[in-house]
């Protein structure tokens, strides 16, 4: 099963894609981008209130959703965001602390995981260069299809120190975007659950559609 | 924390103009300014709104949100068309202000939503405008 990891939709402030036109674009593009789901990860917030239920029906495609923090380590997605996690953080705070986030967000039954690690100032590399590491993280997005030249390339360091499993998201803010990155799950997943689950036990990969998608085949 | 400011200002109306009556010349004039095309004699071009000149661009009491700002471009809800006679009346308000982090550093956002409606009351435009700060 593939799963794009890392989405944003128009319920963040600096995207501008609907998430059923998300899906209409991954109907479309199925022979190139062979995603089963996207999981919404909005910047500093989250709803307790979305549902896309219908959406999942009528395209046949799984929806999930999480969350982007900010923290003192960089930005770090957010899965199985539930109400305990939601009250226990003020997700709109751009100096969160990491380590807090890691532990509390595992202890309440959800995982955080550091994105775009190479990314400068938000990723997880250039603070652990002057930072002690963290503790209790298990995975990172070692694949992210917003990054720079030379940014994903420097997350491979991180994966062979501290032994971190890799995992895959578009990090979408436009629709053509979404799903060129992803990861592939060993197993299925079929909702929040099953997803920290997978996340924790491991049995997945990041996978890169870019060119397949600009070949077109 | 997330930024701290009075939130109480969020929403509060810092500008209402009453604007002169729209003529051809104005839109004319716009349309031959950025290189937009008139569609119909005595119809304005969707984006004219964004000509218009408020009275107070950033309210009083506005928080310090940093010493540099720029444009950091607008979305635009568009409503009924504008026409020739029409007089167009403009509200403003701060509609969000948050922060956030990027590979440049931190940055700070105000979004000044300004509802634009005609002489029958009907809506416009809403715009919203970004400013960065840092």
């Amino acid at each position: 099963m593939i799963l794009d990891l890392h989405t944003h939709s128009e319920a963040s402030e600096d995207s501008r894609a609907p998430v059923e036109t998300y899906l209409k674009w991954l109907t479309r593009k199925r022979d190139v981008l062979p995603v089963d789901g996207i999981v919404l990860t909005e910047h500093r917030q989250w709803n307790p209130n979305a549902d896309y239920r219908e959406l999942e029906d009528q395209y046949g495609f799984l929806i999930l959703r999480g969350a982007e923090v900010e923290t003192d380590y960089g930005h770090i997605l957010l899965y199985g965001v539930n109400d305990a996690i939601a009250q226990r953080f003020d997700f709109a705070n751009v100096r969160l602390n990491a380590q807090e986030v890691v532990s509390e967000v595992a202890r309440l039954g959800g995982i955080a995981v550091p994105c775009h690690p190479g990314r400068p100032t938000i990723g997880l590399c250039e603070h652990y260069a002057t930072k002690p590491p963290l503790e209790g993280v298990v995975a990172i997005e070692a694949l992210n299809g917003g990054s720079r030249k030379g940014e994903n390339e420097r997350v491979q360091e991180l994966i062979d120190r501290y032994h971190y499993r890799s995992f895959g998201g578009s990090d979408s803010h436009l629709v053509s975007f979404v799903g060129i990155c992803a990861t592939e799950f060993d197993h299925d997943i079929r909702n929040g659950d099953d997803l920290v689950r997978a996340l924790l036990t491991g049995g997945y990969r990041p996978v890169d559609f870019r060119d397949r998608l600009r070949q077109g085949t | 924390m997330a930024l701290d400011f009075d939130r109480s200002i969020l929403g509060t109306e810092f500008d209402h103009s009453v604007h002169p009556a729209v003529r051809q010349t104005d839109i004319d004039a716009y349309a031959a300014t950025v290189g937009e095309t008139v569609a119909a004699p005595g119809l304005a071009p969707p984006t004219y709104v964004v000509s218009l000149r408020t009275r107070h661009f950033l309210p009083p009491n506005m928080p310090n949100l940093g010493q540099v700002g720029f444009d950091a471009g607008k979305d635009i809800d568009f409503g009924v068309p504008i026409r020739v006679g029409d007089t167009l009346t403009s509200s403003s308000t701060i509609h969000d202000i948050y922060e956030k982090t990027g590979r440049s550093g931190s940055m700070r956002f105000i979004v000044l939503r300004t509802v634009v409606t005609n002489q029958r009351s009907e809506q416009v435009a809403v715009i919203d405008q970004k400013m960065m700060f840092r």
